[in-house]
């Protein structure tokens, strides 16, 4: 044998060696990673009456989930299906209401959909009339908000841009992005990293929340007087050093919420804090311990979050974090109970529970269930 | 790699159909090919007897010099060694284009064994591999048909041609459409890829027949060389020390059986190999040696190691007193891979060759022939200079060479013609950019032929403006109907009518794409404005997107048989999906399913050409 084939066949040997010997990276040990904003399942609450978001469905493919929208009428103690027609629901609804009985839906992108058509109804979703917002919403669950009175919407856009219609929900133009905002000089103790949730506030200004880079910072921003100043409440000292997101920022009756992550990783907790007349309060924080709010939900009566691994809890305007029972297998979002207490919506494929936590009750009472009638396979 | 897949299915019957038809065909010309060669061959033979000697029988097939070239060196003896090579890749390579010939190949190559064989490779190569899976998505006729009679023609030509250039030749064109098919269709043979292992093909089995064709294409000084058996076995000898290195390498999972209550790497390849379509006896030796492998994982690996390891250091060492039962125990070795590892490679309808065993098998034996042939005395004949090219390309010098052809030259020129009717339809299919629309008619169905009046229709355009078909009288129209908040196939379909209308060229001035919202609820002007907006369809000149109060479009759906519901619970409006194409006279000319399928590329390319081609239909029929 040669030498020149003997080198040659090492060569070849080493070069396959080296090729195959590449082993999978280990899992990243970065920082710990921020609390994210719950998902659009959801509830919301009206004059007229009490309002829940859930995907159904149950499938590994998005396609075949339908997020649903369920009304329960005031007064009434039965919820019932009212998902807006007309297009397909896969991307996610999207709820905001500008008051006197109305709400509209919003639907989320999906698929080869790159808008967000919108739905108006103002009879408790017995009809919807279309409306129409050229571009796609984010996927968050205060992408969208409306101004009481006037029915002027402010949407987040995926891509962090916001917009704002004229009165009833048309004529959109562009408001302020995510850039913009980091570079102004209101919001520049904050350099505004990513945007969460949008809102008016009590006065009917837009309000624009999202995670500040600067720690221990409150990433609401409102425009006031034409200027975009930051508008969110202080934080303790003991939080100076956390990393701050607004998971979600709405409005209620003469009050706006937002629903805070202060920390990361293990440490993170929450906490709503409740604007009302001029003034931030501040909740106790909710020590997370791992777990990471699946859905959230803010109304008159209080906030109730859901967690992963199951688990719920709830607190009031000027009260302290209380836990519920634990929420019945499948349950996806809580509303506000006819009755007072809460509603906790179950979902199994296409079939819906609601289960009943009375005030002062121990434990939730299976009540009204609902078959969807989805239509697997329509999407795709 | 979003380019690769078709979309469509592998067992779809119009593609299948489509494909066996496209092989008769051309078996029938590859027949032609050869009986047109036979028959010259017998004229010329004919015309010229003195050039083929006595008997008949050509005087290179006996040996010896044709009696007309006096001048020419008699061949020397073809060695044992290359004999094998020739014979055994040359039915290797038969076999694999019969493989290919396999129903599901046209479809499913890119996307079920390309893509996959690609998929945990690195980027780059990914990229490289999709360029070719997308060609052949594009075109899965001509592309199968290409790799059917490109390999049985490489084959047949290595087994037909034993002796001078053409033989040669042969073996070169073994190395180039192996290097073809080992980037492409073996993804570099995974070497770039993490879980590479001898046991399961590496280096590609590709790269083998590329091996043997170099060595079939060494001049014929060459040929009884000692060198070449040492060179063979010292390169199978120190690869295979290579493969028991990376074999043992730490970290890898082949020193497991099962790992955090998974299979190993081995017991893990064997596993998902079990459920390939075979005879349920296949997959039984496979589930018991994987049985087996999770059981005694170290002691299968530390085997393997040092079998290889010792194999390859004995080939290494070139003594043939060690060699012959190095290989004795390397065939056994190869063979036990091949049944319990490689589960043959050719099962399933998609396999595309009998993998690496065999080749590499058939490359040991052809080094130990070449190691161990005698020396061979050089022709008495005096060597003289070989004619020139000029001396050649005389007419009389063709008839000479002509009437001296033996069978064999015959055989190897119609091998080449193989080839030719394998790769001169695939280039030309690969200079077109647009999908065949047989994969659009495999999703829609045949098209109906019509003539009657189009119902006319008035109705308000994206502008605003009002547009009636009679306004579109002397254009040709592609009509169908979408839904404006579509969530799947009306963006699809969108842009294969704007697609179609490129293909139009210069023709698209006499022809308008025109949509009719499909929804009704979601039909104000604004929703069309935005989904032309968001498909980027303001810009062509030629696309409306007409709606109207839901009477009027409820009017026109039913006229056109379009049914459109509204669904509860989230979905999307239920719709036909339905084309027409109108001629310039108002004349209903065509009726095609517009279902737009996946949506791949490749079907989004088709349908377009199925859309134009019925534009150009009715325009030629008005």
């Amino acid at each position: 044998m040669s030498s020149r084939a003997r080198a040659a066949g090492l060569l070849l040997a080493a070069a396959l060696a080296a090729a195959g010997c590449g082993s999978a990276a280990g899992p990243a040990s970065g920082p710990a990673s921020p609390v994210q904003p719950p998902s659009l399942a959801t509830s919301l609450s009206t004059g007229s009456g009490t309002w829940a978001v859930a995907v159904m469905g149950g499938s590994a493919a998005t396609h075949n989930n339908f997020w649903q929208l369920f009304v329960r009428p005031a007064g009434s103690g039965s919820w019932r299906l009212a998902t807006p027609p007309g297009v397909a629901s896969n991307g996610g609804l999207v709820l905001a209401s500008p008051g006197m009985g109305s709400v509209v839906a919003a639907f989320r992108p999906s698929q080869n959909l790159a808008f967000s058509p919108l739905a108006t109804t103002r009879d408790n979703g017995t009809a919807w009339s279309p409306g129409l917002l050229d571009a796609p919403l984010a996927d968050v669950p205060d992408a969208l908000a409306a101004a009481p009175g006037t029915g002027r919407l402010l949407a987040l856009l995926a891509s962090g841009q916001t917009e704002l219609s004229g009165p009833g929900g048309t004529g959109w133009s562009r408001l302020v992005s995510q850039r913009q905002l980091a570079g102004l000089a209101g919001t520049a103790r904050c350099r505004l990293q990513g945007l969460t949730a949008v809102s008016f506030g009590i006065s009917g200004v837009p309000m624009v929340a999202g995670t500040c880079a600067r720690p221990g910072t409150v990433g609401v921003v409102a425009q006031t007087g034409g200027t975009w100043q930051l508008a969110g409440p202080a934080l303790p000292a003991a939080d100076s050093g956390a990393s701050v997101s607004v998971l979600r920022l709405t409005a209620i009756a003469h009050a706006t919420v937002a629903l805070l992550a202060i920390g990361s990783g293990r440490a993170a907790r929450l906490a709503v804090a409740t604007l009302a007349a001029g003034h931030w309060s501040l909740s106790p924080p909710l020590p997370l311990n791992g777990s990471a709010p699946a859905s959230a939900s803010i109304g008159p009566a209080g906030t109730a979050v859901l967690l992963t691994p199951r688990r719920a809890e709830t607190v009031t305007p000027g009260g302290g974090w209380r836990p519920l029972p634990l929420p019945p297998a499948g349950t996806v979002v809580l509303a506000p109970g006819a009755t007072g207490g809460w509603d906790a919506l179950a979902v199994h494929r296409a079939r819906l529970t609601v289960w009943g936590l009375a005030p002062g009750a121990r434990g939730w009472v299976a009540g009204q269930v609902i078959g969807v009638p989805i239509a697997f396979g329509s999407s795709g | 790699m979003t380019g690769m897949n078709s979309g469509v299915n592998v067992n779809d019957p119009t593609v299948i159909a489509a494909f066996t038809s496209a092989l008769l065909h051309q078996g029938l010309i590859a027949l032609l090919i050869f009986a047109v060669l036979g028959l010259a061959w017998i004229t010329v033979r004919a015309w010229l007897p003195a050039v083929t000697g006595s008997g008949g029988q050509p005087a290179a097939d006996r040996g010896q010099a044709p009696a007309s070239l006096p001048d020419a060196p008699l061949p020397l003896p073809e060695p044992s060694w290359r004999q094998l090579l020739r014979a055994g890749f040359g039915l290797l390579w038969v076999f694999d284009g019969i493989l290919q010939a396999q129903p599901k190949m046209a479809i499913g190559l890119p996307s079920q064994v390309i893509e996959p064989t690609a998929a945990s490779s690195p980027a780059w190569v990914q990229h490289v591999v999709n360029w070719a899976g997308t060609t052949w998505s594009y075109h899965p006729l001509q592309a199968g048909a290409s790799a059917v009679w490109i390999q049985v023609g490489i084959g047949v030509w290595l087994l037909a041609a034993s002796h001078g250039p053409l033989s040669r030749l042969a073996g070169l064109a073994s190395v180039g459409w192996g290097l073809v098919v080992w980037v492409f269709g073996e993804s570099f043979g995974g070497i770039f890829a993490p879980g590479l292992t001898w046991l399961f093909g590496a280096p590609g089995a590709v790269l083998i027949y590329c091996v043997a064709g170099a060595l079939i294409a060494l001049p014929e000084r060459l040929w009884h060389s000692p060198l070449v058996g040492r060179a063979v076995l010292s390169g199978t000898g120190l690869f295979l020390i290579g493969m028991a290195v990376l074999q043992a390498w730490p970290g890898r999972g082949f020193w497991q059986g099962v790992s955090h209550g998974q299979p190993g790497t081995l017991a893990g390849m064997t596993a998902s190999m079990a459920p390939t379509p075979q005879p349920h006896v296949l997959s039984a030796w496979i589930d018991a040696f994987t049985g087996f492998d999770e059981a005694h994982g170290f002691a299968v690996n530390l085997f393997t190691v040092v079998v290889l390891a010792v194999i390859g250091g004995i080939f290494l060492t070139g003594q043939r007193r060690l060699v012959r039962p190095a290989l004795i125990a390397f065939g056994v070795l190869c063979l036990a891979d091949w049944v319990l590892i490689e589960d043959f490679g050719f099962f399933g309808g998609l396999g595309t060759d009998p993998n690496s065993m065999i080749p590499f098998l058939l490359l040991a034996a052809g080094g130990y022939l070449a190691l161990s042939q005698g020396p061979v005395a050089e022709p008495g004949t005096a060597r003289v200079p070989a004619p020139g090219w000029r001396e050649r390309i005389q007419p009389a010098s063709i008839r000479r060479s002509a009437a001296a052809a033996s069978f064999r030259t015959v055989v190897s020129v119609g091998a080449l013609g193989l080839i030719i009717l394998g790769a001169a339809p695939m280039a030309a299919a690969q200079a077109n950019p647009n999908a065949d629309p047989v994969l659009a008619e495999a999703i829609a169905g045949n098209t109906a032929n019509l003539n009657f009046p189009a119902r006319p229709f008035s109705l308000t355009d994206q502008r605003g403006q009002p547009v009636s078909l009679a306004s579109l009288r002397g254009k040709a129209v592609l009509l169908t109907f979408l839904d404006p908040v579509c969530t799947t196939d009306c963006p699809l379909i969108a842009q294969e009518f704007r697609q179609a209308g490129q293909l139009m060229g210069t023709e698209s001035r006499k022809v308008e794409l025109v949509a009719i919202v499909a929804n009704p609820v979601y039909h104000q002007v604004t929703d069309v404005q935005a989904f032309d907006r968001n498909e980027a369809l303001g810009q062509v000149p030629n696309w409306l997107f007409l709606t109207g109060t839901v009477p009027q479009l409820r009017k026109v759906w039913a006229e056109y048989g379009v049914a459109a519901e509204i669904l509860p619970a989230g979905a999307m409006i239920g719709h036909s999906e339905i084309a027409y194409v109108i001629d310039q006279d108002g004349h209903v000319r065509e009726e095609l399913n517009a279902a737009a399928g996946p949506g791949t590329a490749a079907t989004k390319s088709s349908f377009a050409v199925l859309l134009a081609d019925g534009l150009r239909q009715a325009l030629r029929s008005a």
